[in-house]
């Protein structure tokens, strides 16, 4: 109220040190860009009383901050080392990405990893009780105007194998073997390594013997080969509920019992029907629909007899060597 | 661990055993070797199972006869040295 009686004289000088790049933002609010508007003078015009408190308030913790952030982004120094951090970390970025894409073809795994929950629940079902489920053939796009006839990825599709059920499968098969080691008294920490191996090990194995028994049978098939680990790794749910139900119902005595090798047998029935049903349209040929499609087996070679021999090879796969597999699997 | 070694010493054991047959006192006994193996000239892939498998022996027949070498003295040099 008195203010503009006095306002002729020049104001007092502030005795409280002012930062240079103070902003009129609240305290409380997150941190403001570092250039500021308001000049010292900008003060002058308010009331006294209200001016050195909250002004020093404001200027007290947060001003100092600002303060020293807005000196901190206008050193040229600074300015030059965040530029040089930038370009170092896109480097660093774009070498990585060119020496794992010489390995790994990421884009192609992404495609693996695109599921929905519905999808993964329904699959889940479909390993443990593939009894019911109808149409096993995989669904394909046709790209535009052209006969492209990709497949879809899994959150489309049911029947489209995915990585992220036997990753995440795999994973837990090892934290169970060893929590239930852990609760025999049995743990040790290089029981997680020699785990790891053998599973993964037991996946390479039998992929192994796949593609033996393909070149063999003249199969070449265009699939690629994540989709033959993904459906081997399928068999690691099966396992899972095995080794789980046993764990449970025979209290630390391991897959023994009446009750253990049920499940297992269970199991691994449904695991081999699924295999069976999936892998038809992968390794057997189809001999009317198109002849450009994913199974290019010669005409000429195509006989009875070699249809017979295919079939019983994956037969032969989908239930002697899974058996083999799983059991060495449900071991303790 | 035992299991991984073990895997490793009963691969090399059986791809020392396909290497070591003798061509043509045994192998052509037997009509495995690829001396008698004569379907048509254009038909590489596709062939009987039979003709793959003359195919894959002589594959790693030829293909791993050096690599063995190497890899059979390896193995015996860390027998005899760590037991």
């Amino acid at each position: 109220m008195q203010r503009p009686t006095t306002y002729g004289h020049s104001p007092p000088p502030l005795h409280h040190p002012v930062p240079q790049h103070v902003s009129t933002v609240p305290q409380l609010r997150s941190p403001p860009p570092p250039i500021s508007q308001v000049h010292p003078q900008g003060y002058d015009g308010s009331s006294p009383y209200s001016q050195p408190q909250p002004h020093q308030a404001r200027a007290g913790p947060s001003g100092n901050m600002f303060g020293q952030y807005g000196n901190f982004m206008n050193d040229p120094a600074a300015q030059i080392a965040t530029q040089f951090g930038q370009t170092a970390f896109r480097h660093s970025q774009e070498y990585i990405e060119q020496n794992v894409n010489r390995y790994v073809n990421v884009p192609a795994l992404k495609r693996y990893f695109e599921v929905s929950n519905s999808y993964v629940v329904n699959k889940l079902f479909l390993v443990l009780f593939p009894w019911r489920h109808k149409p096993w053939s995989r669904k394909h796009t046709v790209g535009p105007a052209g006969q492209e006839g990709w497949y879809l990825p899994p959150r489309e599709d049911v029947n489209s194998p995915d990585m992220y059920i036997p990753v995440m499968s795999l994973v837990t098969y090892i934290f169970l073997q060893t929590l239930i080691a852990g609760l025999r008294g049995q743990f040790q920490p290089e029981l997680f390594g020699y785990i790891a191996t053998t599973a993964v090990l037991t996946v390479a194995v039998e992929i192994l013997g796949l593609k033996l028994g393909c070149y063999l049978l003249s199969i070449s098939n265009a699939s690629q080969l994540l989709d033959l680990v993904a459906y081997s790794g399928y068999k690691f749910v099966g396992v899972i509920a095995t080794i789980g139900v046993a764990e449970i119902a025979n209290a630390g005595k391991g897959t023994g019992g009446w009750v253990g090798w049920t499940v297992f047998l269970y199991t691994f029935l449904a695991n081999s029907l699924f295999l069976m049903r999936s892998l038809k349209y992968v390794l057997l040929p189809e001999t009317n629909s198109h002849n450009q499609g994913p199974m290019q087996t010669m005409q000429t070679g195509d006989t009875r007899a070699r249809r017979s021999q295919r079939t019983q090879f994956l037969f032969f796969y989908s239930y002697v060597v899974q058996l083999f597999f799983m059991w060495i699997l449900s071991r303790p | 661990m035992y299991l991984f070694g073990n895997l490793i010493y009963i691969t090399i054991l059986l791809i020392n055993a396909i290497a070591i047959l003798s061509e043509d006192r045994f192998l052509a006994r037997i009509n495995l070797s690829p001396s008698s193996y004569d379907p048509t000239f254009g038909q590489s892939a596709d062939a009987s199972v039979k003709a793959k498998i003359i195919e894959i022996i002589a594959s790693v027949r030829t293909l791993m006869r050096i690599p063995l070498i190497v890899i059979n003295t390896l193995i015996i040099v860390y027998e005899l040295v760590l037991g």
